[in-house]
């Protein structure tokens, strides 16, 4: 498999998904997992190419249907114990 | 050391009736300081009237943005707290904190927002914060003391 590809999403791309990615890339590193991380808006976030999109659980509503990757709902973006707990669940799942 | 939200950006006990008003006052300040005009204030309300309440990304806290567009004349943050927390009827209202951001494209403003993420990250910072009774105590807070 190839590096991993992480969408953090959140409407524009460029406000509150960048808050998840930093929490997803302080995950990865203190768990030593190679990933490359970056935001995404909700509107072509289904287009990007990407192995996982990570997101809030009201904009992960709209995207359900259409998403082509697995879909991960953060509910409090800087919730470092969900966080971490989402992102090494997901991780487990590519063994 | 220079704060990383200028203090003419921060603003501590503003009164806002509700979650729309909350987000005029926050972008207000960033129009005040020549940043932003109306139009992208009034952007970031109709974000959350069109995409619901997922700005609220954590328990008290909301990062009010919206689309990069020529409303931003440059990228800039603001910082207000509210007198009075206000309902987003979002998971984690109420809401007592508003990061305004002003983007120009995705990038640019990455530095300065994750310098912000990084403190309000930090154990405690968001209680400490809301509680603030001045500017100077907000940018104490920011500034890491």
């Amino acid at each position: 498999m190839g590096e991993i590809k992480i969408q953090a999403v959140c409407g524009f791309g460029c406000g509150s998904s960048l808050f998840l990615r930093i929490k997803i890339d302080n995950v990865l590193s203190a768990h030593g997992l190679k990933a490359r991380t970056f935001c995404g808006d909700v509107g072509t976030c289904c287009s990007a190419d990407c192995d996982v999109i990570f997101i809030s659980a009201e904009l992960g509503e709209r995207i359900k249907d259409r998403a082509k990757v697995p879909i991960v709902i953060i509910n409090n973006f800087m919730d470092d114990k969900e966080v971490s707990e989402k992102v090494l669940a997901y991780f487990d799942t590519l063994k | 050391m220079e704060s990383i939200i200028a203090t003419r950006n921060m603003r501590v006990g503003l009164e806002a009736g509700d979650w729309r008003e909350a987000i005029r006052l926050a972008g207000g300040v960033l129009e005040e300081s020549g940043s932003i005009t109306r139009e992208y204030t009034e952007s970031m309300v109709t974000a959350v009237e069109e995409l619901g309440p997922y700005i609220v990304i954590m328990p008290g806290f909301a990062i009010a943005h919206a689309a990069p567009s020529p409303a931003v004349l440059r990228e800039d943050l603001a910082l207000v707290t509210l007198a009075h927390p206000v309902s987003f009827g979002s998971p984690n209202d109420p809401v007592e904190l508003i990061l305004c951001v002003a983007c120009v494209d995705r990038e640019s403003h990455v530095r300065a927002l994750q310098a912000v993420a990084e403190v309000l990250c930090g154990d405690g910072v968001m209680e400490r914060l809301a509680k603030a009774s001045d500017v100077e105590e907000l940018a104490r807070i920011l500034s890491g003391e």
